[in-house]
Formats: C-alpha cells, structure tokens, sequence
C-alpha cells in the first residue's frame, strides 16, 4: 500500500471512500480503477451537460443540465435488473404452459439448429477463372467438422496450389441451398503447368462474417484436394490473398 | 388530532368504496359520487380557494387513473369536468409520477394506494407495485389520507421521538416479550429512514440514523453501511435491493400474546406513525403459542425479508428419490445383452440387481415417475448404471470411525482466475471456469481426452470394424488438457451431464454455453439472462439445466429449447447458486438475500423459504437419501434443513470464511464443506440428522431450540497451506477429492 504522503489527493479520497464503505481489503490497483471510472464517468456527464446547455442557449452550464445529463445516461450504462413485480408477471406466464414431453431416440438433443452454433462461420469463394488441368477431379476443400465454431480467422493454411477442373465446383449433393465456391489463386492458376500430383494440401478460405451462424448443418462430405502443384512460395501466397480479396 | 381508531376505518370505508366502483359500471353517477365522497374533502377546499394545492390535484389525478384504468371513461368525464383538470395537466402528471420507472408504469399511482389499502395478508401477488417507494400514511384525519400520494408522514424531526419511545416500551415489557418485539426495530428504522430520505429530509435522516444504528443487531451491519451511503432520493431510484425491500413486507413471527401488548401500546397513543408502519409495510405472522427466546428468534432472522411465512413452507414437497429402473447385472463382465429392465428374467446366469426390488410399492414421499418427463435410458446409460452399481458395491462405507481420504487438486499458476470447477460423476474429467473466460477440462485418469476426427479423416476408416467407436477418435491431437474458447466474461459455473456427452459453462457475458466433449466445441450459446449468470447446474438425469444470475431469478432450460421452460422468481437479490434434488423434481437456489428457496419444476411455485443465514449463500448440498439440505454461506456457518417439514434442524459453526464447496458423502453420512480459510472441514451428518427424528418437531410454530453441538459433530479439520478450497467431490467410492487455486498471497 503506498505510504499516504505519495499518493495523489484524488487517491487518498478514494481510499477515506473504500474505507467509509467498509472495504478494507483491497488490491492497490483497485484504487486506480476506481479513479479511472471516476474521471471517466464524471467527464461524460459534463460533456453531455455542456451540449445540453449549448443546446439551450445558456451562458452557463448549470444544476439542471447536469440533472439532465445524468438521467439520460443513466438507462444506458446503468441498467439494472427488471423489477421484481415484473419478473413475477413474465414467470407466472412461463409457469403456465406445462413442460414439454421428450421424444425419445433423437441422438444429441439441441435446439433448432439456428439457435446453435455448429454452422460453418465461412462461406467459400467462386472460382474466377476456369483453369485447364488433369481431368475430372474436383478439388474441395477440405473442411473439418465442428472446428469452425468459434474463432473467426482467416486461415490461409499450407501453401496453396490448388487446381481446379473445369467443371464449375456447384453445389455439393449433402447440402441444399447453400453456395460453394473454391477459390483459386489466379496466379498460382497461370503458373500451373502440369498436375503434379503431391500431397493435398488446403486451401485459401475465405471467411464471410456475415455468415456465420446463419447457414445449415455441418458440412459432412469428406472433400480432398487431389491435385496440387508446389510451385507457390510464401512469398506468392501474401499476393493470393490480395488477389483472394479483390476477385471477391 | 384525530384518534387512531379513525384510521383504520377510514382505510375500511375507502376500501368499501373501490369495489363500489370496480362492480358498478354502469351506474357512474353514483360511483362517482362516492369516490367523490372521500375526495370531497380536498376537493371541496379545491373550488373554494381557487386553483386546486399540489397534494388535492395529485389526489385528484390518482383517482383519475384508477378510474381510467377501469374503463369508467364518463366517470372521467365528469369528475375531470367537475374538477376543472385539464387532460395534459394528468399526463403529465402521471409521467412525473412514474418517471423512471420501468415496466408498467400504468395507473401506478392508484396501484399504489390500492396494495396500501388491502392490509390482507394476500399483499404477495397484489406486487403490481410498481417499483416506486410506497407511500407513506398521512396521519392528519381532514384530507383523505389514503389518495395523496406523496405526502409528508408526520413531522419528520419528530421520528426519534416516536422511535424512542417505542424503545422505551419495549425495555419496559416482560422479557419474556422483549425478545420478541425487538425484532420490530430493524424494519422499523430501516423504513423509517428511506421515509426521511425519500421526502428529502436529509439532515434528518442522517441524524436519525447516526442516533439508532448503533442499536440494531450486528448481522444487519453490512445492510446498515449501505443505508448509510443513500442519504438522496436520487440514490433510492438505482438501488434494486432496496426498492424491492419497500414494496415486499418484511415479515415477523411475533406470539399472540405480545402482540397484543404492542397493539394496545401503540393504539393508546396518538401519534400512530409506527402503527401506520407496521400496517404498511411489515406483515406480522401470529402464532399462538410461547414466544421465542432471542437465541431462537437470532437463528431464524437475518434475510432481508425477515422471515418466512408459515403457510409458506406448508406446501407437501416430495423429496423422495425415483426408482432406479431394474438392470440385472451379468456375472460375466463381457456379456452385455444380459440387461433387462424391470425385472424380467431373461437368463438364470445372470444376477438379479437387488437395489431396485425392495420398494415395490411407491413410497409416499417420492414423486411419481412420470411427474415431469425425463429423458428415457439409453444403453450408454444403462452401460453406466451398470459401471455404477459395480463402484459402488466397492465403495468404504465412511462413518466417524473411519474417515475419506482426501485427495487435493490444486490449480498453479491461476492467477487468482481460477471462478469454478466440476468433476464428472466417475471422476474422470476436471473442468475449471476461469475469470479469463476460459473453460479447461483435464483428464483426471491416465487416459488421454480425445476428440472426434474431422469429417475427411472420418471417411476413410473402417465402419464395419468392431472398435470404430476408438477409431472416430484423433489420436493425434490426443492431450491431458483441452482448452474451450468462447465466452466473453469470466466464467462463474461449470457443470458436466451425466452422461459425460456435454458440458456447461455459465459466465459473466450472460450466456450459458453448452460444450460438446466429443468434438470440444461449443454446441449452443443460451441467451436469457440478461446479466451475469452465476451458478449452473445440470440435472442429475441430464437434459434439463438450471441457471441462476444477478437479474434475481433462476431459470429452468432443455438443452433442446433455446428459451428457458421456467422462470423461478421471487429472491429479492442476485441467486447465486442453483442446485437440483436427486429426483430432479425441485430446484433449490441461495441468493444473496440469504434466504433459500426450493421451488418445484413442475409448476415453477416456491415451496419451501429457509432464512436463518446471515450472509449471502454461496453453496447448497442436498443429501443423497433427498430429505436434507446443506448450505454454507459467507458468515461461515452450515445449516441443515428438513426439506419435508420446512424447519432448520442443525447448525455447523466451525468455519471462519465464506463456504464455498459442500458435498455430502455417497450413503449421506458424512457432510465435508470446504472453505476461504483454506480448511476442509467433515461433520457427522448421520448424526446431525439423528437428533431431529428423536426430538417432536413443533410442527405448527416451526420453532426449533437447536443444541449447540457443532463441536461434537465436527469430525476433522484438514489445512492446505493457503489454498482455499472451490469444490468438493466424491468419487464413487467414497475417496475425497478437493480442488482450488494456490494462492501466493
């Protein structure tokens, strides 16, 4: 605890405050985040007090502009939970309906599933340019299930050198209504000579914040990217994903 | 000065006159003539002195609403007419007087005077209340009292006056009263106060509570420091707990006889400010019989309403536990099929599980199977009754002879964050919320967690092998730890299904997430508390889960409803922990009005109020047999319940911190409660709960005189080192296993 003598006026009031309240265990930065709250909250009041008395063509700030101020902010940053007579009114409504029967057998048990947050938070892009390479192959990319919940991120793994067919990649026959595009890299399109295949790799994936969450179920085909080259260095990746962004 | 025997007649003829006018609709000359009788008086001096004063006009305008409200619309008219009110004069009035509130602000005013005027007990659901302070009795006979809604009670620097002199009397009385009648004082003075402050007589208010504060008992001391900072009106409108202590009566359980002897008191005398005090805004429940001695009276007291009514916990409640459905478990460890259910015999190998034959008949006590729907067995599930019942015939059967082991997980390097933890059923998982909204589960057996393969690996193994259920899972990513990402706040709860499919977490941010621990993934966010959730807990046959938090209630959910299916409201402050009884029939919350209140799932209704703690809840345990309860708050004491009577019936003193874990053993004989002293402490629950079925409960009054026994009942001690202990568990065969975060400090 720092020696009284050192500390700030404003903190020594804060401490007399705590204490006056009957804290008297605290950690010091307590103190600090008190202040910091304080001053902020104090500061917003005047601002808003000041507009007010602009507003009212008066020279001066006065009492009723802070009164003003105060009653305006006060339902926005300090709300505070429904009164008691209304929480009984919406519990007796609740109360009232019994509880609904189980249906056996209907594996995990979850609400609709847009109430869930199993959809995939990403949409995929449609490919810009149709590329000429080995035939019949469709790459997908590969999706894993349940991994997409919870971190919004743009993940541009492995090095990306993905082809595609000719054919347009549409809709996969699991899912209805839901759009799928594969994303090429155009460069890496026009560097690509042969289908060499190697390892499959994934690739870019767009994730479309707008979408998540909104979309149906998981996504349960099994899709491999078959043909790859590897001509991509990193380097040329950070330009895919400019170019990722502007096709789009 | 008019006697004090007007007062309550004139309340009685103005409720006479209310229905009058609520029944004749039609009639509405003549009602409103008679609402015009009782406000003639103000109104009569209205005309005759020009512009109608501030109290005559707002009596005025109540009318005018409660007449509104009822539809007399020519009623209006007339009276409006009469008056001489203009239309915008009562709205805005009417916005005046219900600025700020939230919720119905309709008619508040003439709510108001409606609840002051039924002084019946049934003043519970007429809270239509809205949240505006009640407003105090006027005392002076010529304008009618009941319709002003704002008015001066009495003279305010003469409040010590009157408060002393009910002191005086108070010592002046039998002891055998005194005891009894002090209970009077808290409620009194903490109403008497917001009176001051809410007709913004400050100075007087602060004198008058630096003068009595001293007097009242010092478990009320914390309440007593909060008073303390509210000397405005301004700050009585954010102030929930208090807003809610106004409109809610405290309730007393004062014996017949000194009652009686408070009444003649204060009705001899004419200043019946405190009569009108008591008739507003306490409720005195009385009982025929002896009166409590301060000892009794100091262990029931202590929550913010007082105490509970005795019809209250009247309610028969069934705490008896659900059969166990028959499995017959095989000789053989190998041979699945063999189970049945119900008893059938299907192969004489196998033998017949004795557990669920003995009561054929129902027990009394115990709810109906089917009285609200469960979840029917899955064979995992009777896969892990059999495991169950296995453990369990190995289980240590614990007694104050032979005491658990205790096996201590302790967190490093938590920072202080460490907010909740829980264990499996078979103790083979350990999840801790922390205050950096993270979720970890750990394995606590050697065996590794495990998560489900991605959909591409999935497609390539062999689903006709006989071990696909091993060959889902990613040995790659195999690990001792998980991490679960996704809640914004710290995270308050953690609670696993128990079928080890799922896990809860309940956080700050409001929402309470459901996490699969196959794929370690969150499953669904439950939005419905709209501030922070405290306490979460899963039902002890899963699918269904309760949530507690600081918006007061506790609510009911399915995992497959993404709205709550009940709300149980009625805590006059935050509920911070939500335990389910063994036949998942009720629920029982401890808040920080440190009541306890059970309430039935099926209907959502409150059947049994515990008070008696002097501090806020912070852990509950119901005994494994489901006619007990424990709960541990932070004065640092324990009490057992008898939740089929509604009594108290033993009291734990021992801790010198707020408990926060509480476990009974597997068989219900031994209670360990863990503590911030950093000490486990067990107690010989068997014991504890032996002394009551001897004793005759004296059912009517409900007032026990509990032995001071808590030494003998005390068993072990057990210290870490500075480790305070968050949860308690035990394992199926009856070791102990403790958790908590080390705290260097």
């Amino acid at each position: 605890m720092a020696s009284p003598k050192t500390v700030p006026k404003d903190a020594q009031v804060m401490m007399q405050i705590l204490k006056d309240m009957g804290i008297t265990e605290y950690e010091p930065r307590v103190i600090n985040q008190m202040l910091e709250f304080t001053y902020r909250y104090v500061t917003t009041i005047i601002e808003d007090a000041k507009i007010y008395s602009t507003h009212a063509k008066k020279s001066t700030v006065d009492a009723d502009d802070i009164r003003l101020a105060i009653q305006c902010r006060v339902d926005q940053s300090f709300t505070s939970p429904p009164p008691r007579d209304f929480l009984l009114d919406i519990a007796r409504q609740k109360n009232q309906t019994p509880l609904p029967l189980i249906k056996p057998y209907t594996g995990p048990r979850l609400p609709p599933d847009r109430y869930c947050l199993t959809a995939p938070n990403y949409r995929l892009k449609s490919l810009q340019k149709k590329v000429s390479s080995s035939a019949g192959r469709i790459t997908v990319p590969r999706l894993s299930v349940g991994a997409v919940s919870s971190r919004p991120s743009t993940p541009t793994l492995g090095t990306p050198s993905v082809q595609t067919v000719g054919t347009k990649v549409g809709t996969p026959v699991s899912l209805t209504g839901q759009r799928f595009t594969v994303q090429i890299p155009s460069s890496q399109a026009a560097s690509v000579k042969s289908a060499t295949p190697t390892t499959p790799t994934v690739q870019n994936v767009l994730i479309n914040p707008s979408l998540i969450g909104s979309k149906n179920i998981l996504i349960t085909t099994n899709m491999v990217s078959q043909n790859s080259s590897s001509d991509s260095t990193s380097l040329k990746r950070k330009h895919e994903d400019e170019d990722d962004y502007d096709a789009l | 000065m008019a006697a004090v025997q007007d007062g309550p007649m004139e309340l009685d003829a103005e409720k006479e006159t209310k229905p009058e006018i609520l029944s004749d609709g039609t009639s509405n000359l003549s009602g409103n003539t008679a609402s015009g009788t009782m406000s003639s008086s103000p109104l009569t001096a209205a005309p005759a002195g020009g512009a109608p004063k501030m109290e005559d006009q707002q009596t005025l305008i109540a009318v005018l609403q409660f007449l509104k409200r009822n539809k007399l619309m020519e009623s209006v008219d007339i009276l409006r007419r009469e008056a001489g009110l203009g239309e915008d004069q009562e709205d805005s009035q009417a916005l005046d007087g219900s600025g700020g509130v939230k919720g119905d602000g309709d008619g508040g005013d003439t709510n108001s005077l409606l609840s002051r005027v039924s002084m019946a007990s049934a003043a519970a659901p007429q809270s239509t209340l809205t949240p505006m302070p009640a407003k105090s009795a006027n005392d002076q006979p010529d304008v009618s009292v009941v319709l002003s809604a704002y008015s001066q009670q009495g003279d305010p620097s003469l409040y010590k006056v009157y408060y002393s002199d009910l002191k005086n009397f108070i010592e002046s009385v039998l002891d055998c009263h005194r005891a009894e009648l002090s209970q009077l004082f808290y409620p009194l003075f903490v109403h008497m106060y917001l009176e001051l402050v809410y007709n913004n007589n400050e100075n007087e208010a602060k004198a008058f509570f630096e003068k009595f504060s001293g007097d009242q008992e010092c478990y009320y001391q914390d309440d007593l420091r909060v008073l303390c900072g509210l000397s405005k009106k301004e700050h009585l409108k954010g102030n929930e707990a208090l807003l809610d202590f106004r409109t809610s009566r405290f309730v007393l359980r004062i014996s017949r006889d000194s009652y009686q002897l408070l009444k003649r008191h204060l009705q001899e005398r004419h200043n019946n400010q405190i009569w009108n005090i008591i008739q507003e805004h306490l409720y005195i429940d009385i009982f025929d019989g002896m009166p409590r001695s301060k000892s009794q009276i100091d262990s029931m007291s202590g929550s913010l309403a007082g105490e509970a009514r005795r019809e209250v916990n009247k309610v028969k409640v069934f705490y008896g536990l659900l059969k166990e459905p028959e499995i017959e478990v095989p000789l053989d460890d190998e041979d699945d099929e063999a189970e049945n259910e119900e008893g059938k015999p299907k192969k004489k190998k196998t033998k017949k599980d004795s557990m669920g034959s003995k009561s054929k008949k129902q027990d009394p006590n115990a709810p109906q199977q089917n009285r609200i729907p469960l979840p029917e067995l899955k064979d995992s599930d009777k896969l892990d009754k059999i495991m169950y019942m296995k453990e369990s015939t190995k289980r240590i059967r614990l007694g104050p002879e032979n005491l658990p082991s205790i096996c201590f997980y302790t967190f490093l390097n938590a920072y202080q964050g460490l907010t909740a933890v829980d264990f499996t059923d078979d103790s083979s998982l350990l999840a801790g919320g922390f205050a950096d909204s993270t979720v970890r589960v750990w394995s606590v057996t050697p065996k590794k967690l495990r998560k489900v393969k991605s959909a591409a690996e999935l497609n390539l193994i062999d689903k006709e092998s006989d071990d696909v259920l091993e060959r889902i899972m990613d040995e790659k990513t195999a690990s001792e730890s998980k991490i679960l990402y996704g809640h914004s706040g710290p995270v308050y709860g953690v609670s696993f299904s128990p079928d080890r499919n799922y896990l809860l977490s309940s956080s700050e941010d409001s929402t309470i997430r459901l996490w699969s621990l196959q794929t370690f993934t969150c499953l669904v966010g439950y939005k419905g508390h709209n501030y922070p959730v405290w306490d979460t807990q899963f039902s002890p046959f899963g699918y269904y889960f309760v949530s507690g938090g600081h918006d007061r209630v506790a609510r009911l959910w399915a995992t497959d409803h993404y709205q709550p299916l009940r709300i149980f409201a009625g805590h006059l402050a935050d509920v911070t922990c939500t335990r389910f009884h063994p036949n998942s029939n009720y629920v029982a919350t401890g808040s920080t009005d440190r009541t306890v209140r059970l309430w039935d799932v099926l209907n959502g209704n409150c059947v049994r109020i515990f008070t008696g703690h002097k501090g806020p809840i912070h852990s509950l345990a119901f005994s494994p047999n489901g006619k007990f309860l424990a709960s541990g708050s932070t004065d640092g004491r324990v009490l057992l319940w008898d939740i089929g009577h509604g009594l108290m019936i033993g009291e734990l003193k021992g801790h010198t911190d707020t408990i926060y874990a509480l476990k009974f053993s597997r068989d219900g004989e031994i209670l360990a409660s863990g503590s911030m002293d950093n000490t486990v402490r067990l107690w010989d629950s068997l014991k504890a709960f032996d002394d009551v079925e001897t004793d005759d409960f004296t059912a009517t009054t409900g007032h026990i005189h509990l032995p001071d026994n808590s030494q003998e009942l005390l068993l072990g001690t057990y210290h870490s080192k500075s480790t305070p202990v968050t949860h308690l568990h035990f394992t199926r065969r009856n070791l102990l296993l403790a958790a908590g975060a080390y705290n260097s400090q």
